[in-house]
């Protein structure tokens, strides 16, 4: 076993232990806090890949974005509320409970689909992996469609959260 | 880390002095803070231990290690340790990053019998094509150390200088990240080394066809973004949490902010990482826009010649080891004088208030950001298209 592999075991273990802690653990402060070690564990993985842009990003957007989390955990979530509001009502219940199933499924399927997957590993392009240059030519001439459709939907993402923070919903207000 | 056993002991040695590089310097910038903050509100600070008071760093060492070890009755144990310790790790993950200076080129040579290299170390803890990436990545993870003390003091005072933190971080680092893409636009590299690189000799430039030489000013590239400059001197203040932007720790309202309930040689570490994002940000403003470790029409190879022509230093080795220490350097000159004007600002300019902090970052900062980063890539767009 070389260094790298044994690096990539310590990596993959922490980011495991950490996701499944985010969801165990009841305390949310705690749960946060694990989340935000899941993402630099991800963050670790893509160094060992030798992926040093989209490891770079992975630490800015999704590690920074947890400090997000945890500041709105701290200061709006009241757990025992949010439990209760969660389940009020048979029919907003069975509602919520199936939306979450759904939510489930799609994940499971996702993962089933990954593992029943075959690698194709000539067609992979490392040169759109490993060097910014190579990501920004495939993002910016062949996938512009796709990197837009998102952007614009992280736009809608953000206007519908001002939105809901800003009339009187759930807990949050 | 190295493919031989030499290669590999000299990395580890030149990764620990680089960390005690960037923790010998705390007690040195404490003594600065003190002793400038005296003369500029002409007072004598700190002067009767040692020379010019200089070993009073010494007796605060002493004093901080020997303090009791005290854990508020309200603390989550745990994370209350820990705090301190997440606030110093990404400071000095980031300074490992960062380009010091030439690098050295050891010749072949032999030893117990064997013969070594050539090998060519370089003077930064390790090597990373998209370093400036990791170094906002890594940058932006300190705020947890900050977030995780506040909570976990148990006290409302440390909570609320721990939220504010979060929010003053989160803000300007968006200010801060955009502040240098014009200079990467411009440049057209993440690495380090070539943004240093391509900021030798005189300042020209070519627009519209034509080339543009003016012989008496360097190449540096705040002569192309000031504004960027200015955006990123500001960001970097409110990232390091000093003054005018301190409101995490606001004594006049908070007590000490996040850090109320440490004492001892729990809040030094804080202070370290503190310092250490000081000189983080020191050292990447002197990267991006005064030249690095270059030294203004002074060629890395001219001064190589000087060493090798001297008798001392006349092996190629010892040239390049020389070299790269006169280097060094002229870095060290340049992020000395912007941690002096680190201090310097934090003794002249009074605490923003909190909601002008906010507006400050998001309706005057990011705006200019962006006004910064557009106008940029127009003036790039044009010279390619008539160049």
């Amino acid at each position: 076993m070389s260094l790298i592999d044994i690096t990539f075991y310590i990596l993959a273990l922490t980011t495991f232990f950490a996701g499944v802690a985010v969801i165990a653990i009841p305390n949310p402060v705690y749960s946060a806090l694990c989340l935000a070690i899941t993402m630099i564990g991800v963050a670790g993985l893509f160094f060992t890949l030798e992926a040093y842009f989209i490891a770079g990003v992975q630490l800015i957007v999704y590690a920074g974005a947890v400090v997000i989390m945890f500041v709105m955990v701290l200061m709006l979530f009241d757990l025992k509320h949010e439990k209760k509001a969660f389940s009020k009502g048979l029919f907003s219940m069975i509602l919520k409970i199936g939306s979450s199933a759904v939510v489930l499924a799609s994940i499971f399927s996702a993962i089933y689909l990954t593992i029943s997957a075959k690698p194709r590993l000539e067609e992979v392009n490392t040169d759109a992996i490993v060097a910014a240059k190579g990501l920004a030519l495939q993002l910016f001439t062949k996938n512009v469609f796709a990197f837009e459709v998102i952007g614009i939907l992280l736009l809608v993402v953000l206007v519908g959260a001002i939105a809901l923070a800003k009339g009187k919903g759930g807990t949050h207000a | 880390m190295g493919s031989d056993l030499v290669e590999v002991s000299i990395n580890t040695i030149k990764m620990l002095a680089i960390f005690l590089m960037m923790i010998q310097a705390v007690p040195m910038l404490v003594w600065v803070e003190r002793r400038g903050s005296a003369f500029i509100q002409r007072r004598f600070g700190p002067n009767r231990v040692g020379p010019l008071g200089l070993f009073q760093l010494l007796a605060d060492a002493v004093k901080f290690i020997f303090k009791e070890n005290f854990v508020p009755k309200n603390a989550v144990k745990f994370l209350y340790l820990a705090a301190p310790v997440l606030a110093l790790i990404p400071a000095a993950l980031t300074f490992t990053a960062i380009p010091l200076s030439t690098p050295v080129e050891v010749a072949s040579f032999e030893l117990f019998g064997q013969s070594w290299g050539p090998y060519v170390f370089q003077f930064r803890g390790f090597e990373m094509n998209i370093g400036i990436i990791y170094i906002l990545g890594v940058g932006s993870l300190g705020v947890y150390g900050l977030l995780i003390a506040g909570w976990a003091s148990g006290n409302k005072y440390s909570l609320l200088g721990a939220i504010r933190a979060s929010a003053q971080m989160i803000s300007y680092e968006l200010a801060l990240g955009l502040s240098i893409v014009g200079i990467l636009m411009i440049y057209g590299t993440f690495d380090l080394v070539e943004l240093i690189g391509s900021q030798t000799g005189h300042l020209q430039f070519s627009f519209s066809g034509k080339e543009y030489h003016v012989g008496f000013l360097p190449n540096w590239g705040i002569f192309f973004q000031p504004l960027g400059a200015l955006l990123f001197l500001v960001s970097a203040f409110a990232e390091s949490n000093r003054l005018p932007f301190d409101l995490p720790e606001a004594e006049a309202e908070l007590v000490a902010g996040f850090h109320t309930e440490y004492g001892g040689f729990k809040m030094l570490v804080f202070f370290m990482g503190e310092y250490g994002h000081m000189m983080v940000a020191s050292a990447l403003f002197a990267i991006f826009y005064l030249g690095g470790y270059h030294i203004p029409f002074v060629s890395v190879d001219s001064v190589k010649e000087f060493f090798l022509s001297t008798e001392m230093f006349g092996t190629s080795t010892l040239a390049s080891l020389m070299t790269a220490l006169v280097f060094h350097l002229s870095l060290l000159f340049k992020v000395i004088f912007l941690l002096w004007v680190f201090v310097w600002v934090r003794w002249t300019l009074p605490r923003f208030k909190y909601d002008r902090l906010m507006s400050l970052g998001w309706k005057t900062m990011l705006p200019w950001a962006l006004v910064n980063t557009i106008v940029t890539a127009l003036f790039i767009y044009y010279s390619k298209v008539s160049g």
